[in-house]
């Protein structure tokens, strides 16, 4: 082959070489959409293309940013274990933007915070630190004690679900910016999630997900038990009972108060399943929300009032598919949020406690007793069956009539009042 | 000495018979037939065992950029910029203030405009507002098509007028480009027509959510949502509507036009949106299915609702307030807890209102009141 360009052979290239880079040019000019974006150098206006924060499932490539939102009450106690997990978290540090809510805390939960927060910032790994961070304070007034009990308590649903739906929307509302792509939401109370949370629920490219959430239990409550039932998927029995209902009545799942036979995510968890497995849902719960920032951007938020019959998370989740967004979980992938007992069981706890005193009292007790035992009595079967001969000399044994004495019923009697203190013990009422 | 040159004789001895062994023989005449085999064998076992055995530090994500290529960057404002020490900011909410007297607090306005057209005597009347423009913040979103391009190139030259003027110059200006798709017809006629009424509201809900959502910020007092069609307000308007007081108040817009029959300039109501429910609209409701929706101004659908916009009085008080049920998006003041308590337009059906009416319906909902200015005009551009 011959490679060597005559005169028009050459300019002939040349044209080619320049309608093609023509083309190129074109194309850089007015692609992608032929979209206008005007330019300022003035610090106070800001454009942004709302287009460029949709969300991808692989947003950490694309050097998307999480807006992280943690509402915050009377939580010190927690934010040790909070940070732990903030530090592992392996999304990019510098695409996460940070926003807390402190409402009506009285533990200097804002003191603590701000420590955490200065101490992340200031390592010397700049990977560690992260984007922007806003502390919000403000107080809705408590209508309900933070007890457990308090809290889960029937009653206190749905006004307690109106104002959490309250206190989230501020949060939101005031943190997200044009420029962020997706909203993670997450309890602090949380003991066990994986380092790679967000990528684990980004990848999946839903418009809001959640992970399973159980908790671990003592021993003798059973070992572990699902935690959040408000994940869940409609049932006919859901919408009959809400048609049944007045205007700004609310819903609560996992109360006997209102039946509704709706399969829960939390238990359709098999802990050998593939995590990768995804079930659409209607109502879902707060502990750990994974959603594209459009859903809030675009109106979707936590209904303060009662939205088909439903409040906060729960009616967020109807709320959005009411939007046309899509709602999933991940009933084999499981974050576990901490153990708080409730007030029965702080009240079995004690009575355990005080049990196991008792018990220790009174084998200290049988040691001493079986110890004295031989001191205080003297045997005297062996001299009897000796002196038995001398003392029965002068009688006439052939006549003599053996006696049985039945000791059985005495001895039942006695277990008998033995296993009613038993039962009583077993039987053991809080109340 | 000796012993060792023996013993490199008798190794010599062994290393020949060796080469002279046939396989070996073999082998230095065609190596390549046990080289070839051989590096196979390697190769197969690099392979396989490579694959086999787990590297130290196994990721489950790539966290390689993926990033766009260079003809496509993003072309948005730069992101984090003048962060504070830490990147730590906070903001006390329970300090944040909305009054009779927003002036004298120093409270911060937002102004909300959903804009597809330009308009110069829009932009000259915000410019008018007799408000500290130190204290107001604006946002603008513009559709995703040609109009929002001849849009955004106007308002982009006014901006940059305005704020390289210090008497002028507003304290912060967004300005956003939707996501979502829009009508691409925006002419007069199209847009009233009813059978695109519902999808035209739902998409300028949307639009208006993502304005306000993203806008709103932690010093935001009270927002003003302000039609880009509405070219003339009293100048005192955010003063005149802050002292009612109200969760939400919609002023009365009219629009301008010339009397053939009186050859005179005259004025006529322009938005129906603002309205009292009667028991004929909810009658109306009841007999629709859940994903319709009702608008006023249309004879298909008589509500016999009272509207505002018949209600103005030329001589009656200024300030004569009345309870709403649905506000349009013309000039309404909004306190900004409203919007943060999670009240928005909603691009659904919401008890068969859409947008606006939505809005009004939902924020009383949440435990709000609405009211309305009948004899408080401002004024509608006449296309």
């Amino acid at each position: 082959m011959n490679f060597k360009l005559d005169g028009i052979n050459r300019i002939r290239l040349l044209v080619a070489c320049g309608i093609i880079f023509t083309i190129t040019l074109l194309k850089i000019l007015f692609t992608p959409s032929g979209l206008y974006s005007p330019s300022f150098d003035d610090e106070s206006v800001k454009f942004f293309d709302l287009d460029n924060y949709k969300g991808r499932a692989d947003g950490w490539q694309y050097e998307e940013r999480v807006l992280f939102c943690v509402p915050l009450r009377d939580a010190s106690a927690h934010l040790p274990m909070f940070f732990g997990h903030m530090k592992n978290l392996t999304y990019p540090h510098n695409l996460i933007d940070l926003a807390f809510l402190v409402s009506d805390s009285s533990d200097n939960t804002l003191g603590n915070l701000k420590k955490h927060l200065n101490e992340i910032q200031n390592d010397p790994n700049l990977a560690m630190r992260f984007g922007e961070i806003e502390i919000f304070e403000k107080d809705f007034g408590q209508i309900i004690g933070q007890s457990f009990s308090d809290r889960h308590g029937f009653a206190a649903q749905g006004p307690r679900r109106k104002l959490m739906a309250r206190a989230r929307n501020w949060l939101w509302t005031v943190a997200i910016k044009p420029y962020h792509s997706h909203v993670y939401w997450r309890d602090a109370d949380v003991e066990t999630v994986p380092p790679t949370i967000l990528e684990d629920l980004m990848h999946h490219d839903k418009d809001v997900i959640v992970p399973n959430v159980w908790r671990p239990l003592p021993d003798w409550l059973g070992n572990q038990q699902p935690y959040d039932l408000n994940s869940w998927q409609e049932s006919d029995g859901g919408l009959q009972l809400a048609e049944a209902l007045e205007e700004d009545a609310c819903i609560v799942e996992g109360y006997v108060e209102y039946q509704t036979w709706r399969p829960h995510l939390a238990y359709l968890r098999d802990p050998y399943g593939d995590p990768e497995i995804e079930m659409e849902l209607d109502g879902i719960g707060g502990v750990s929300i994974l959603t594209k920032a459009k859903v809030f951007r675009t109106g979707s938020h936590f209904p303060a009032f009662s939205f088909e019959k439903h409040a906060e998370t729960e009616a967020f989740g109807k709320l959005s598919k009411r939007m046309g967004y899509n709602v999933y979980g991940l009933p084999h992938y499981v974050i576990w949020h901490i153990y708080e007992p409730s007030s029965d069981d702080l009240k079995h706890m004690e009575w355990m406690a005080l049990e196991e005193i008792r018990q220790k009292e009174e084998a200290k007790i049988k040691a001493v007793y079986d110890k004295v035992w031989d001191k205080a009595f003297e045997g005297v079967q062996n001299d009897w069956s000796k002196e038995r001969n001398d003392f029965m000399k002068n009688t006439d044994l052939t006549n003599f009539r053996k006696i049985y004495v039945d000791w059985s019923g005495a001895e039942s009697e006695n277990l008998v009042e033995n296993n009613e203190e038993d039962k009583h013990l077993a039987d053991f009422d809080p109340a | 000495m000796l012993k060792i040159s023996i013993w490199t004789k008798q190794d010599e001895e062994i290393s020949t018979t060796m080469l002279n062994h046939p396989i070996v023989r073999n082998i230095r005449r065609r190596p390549l037939l046990v080289v070839a085999p051989l590096s196979l064998i390697v190769i197969l076992y690099l392979f396989i065992f490579s694959h086999r055995e787990p590297s130290k530090k196994t990721q489950k994500y790539s966290y390689k950029s993926k990033n766009k290529s260079w003809f496509n960057k993003n072309k948005d404002s730069v992101i984090l910029r003048n962060l504070p020490k830490n990147h730590l900011s906070h903001y006390d909410l329970n300090q944040l203030t909305v009054s009779k007297t927003p002036l004298e607090n120093k409270e911060e306005i937002l102004v909300l405009t959903p804009m597809s057209k330009f308009l110069p005597e829009y932009w000259d009347n915000l410019n008018k507002l007799s408000y500290d423009h130190s204290l107001i913040s604006l946002g603008f979103i513009l559709p995703r098509n040609e109009d929002g391009n001849k849009a955004l190139k106007s308002l982009e030259k006014a901006v940059k007028q305005t704020q390289s003027d210090p008497t002028t110059k507003f304290k912060k200006i967004t300005i956003l480009r939707q996501d979502t798709n829009s009508l691409e017809s925006q002419a007069e006629k199209d847009r009233h027509a009813l059978a695109v009424q519902k999808e035209r509201r739902s998409l300028m809900a949307l639009a208006r959510n993502s304005l306000v959502f993203t806008t709103i910020s932690p010093s935001t007092s009270w927002i003003l949502w302000l039609d880009a069609d509405v070219i003339e307000t009293p100048p005192d308007i955010i003063q005149d509507l802050a002292a009612h007081d109200k969760p939400i108040l919609s002023a009365n817009v009219y629009q301008r036009f010339f009397n053939e029959e009186t050859k005179k300039p005259d004025i006529r109501p322009y938005d129906f949106n603002n309205w009292v429910e009667s028991e004929e609209g909810l009658k109306l409701a009841k007999t629709l299915g859940e994903d319709e929706i009702i608008v006023e101004g249309y004879a298909e659908m008589a509500t016999y609702r009272t509207l505002m916009a018949h209600l103005y009085n030329a001589k009656a008080d200024q300030n004569t307030e009345m309870a709403l049920d649905g506000v349009g998006g013309g000039a309404v003041l909004v306190k900004a807890d409203v919007h943060r308590d999670g009240a928005m337009f909603p691009s659904f059906p919401f008890y068969h209102l859409i947008e606006t009416e939505g809005f009004a319906k939902m924020a009383k909902r949440l435990g709000y009141e609405v009211f309305g200015l009948p004899n408080y005009l401002v004024y509608h551009y006449n296309e």
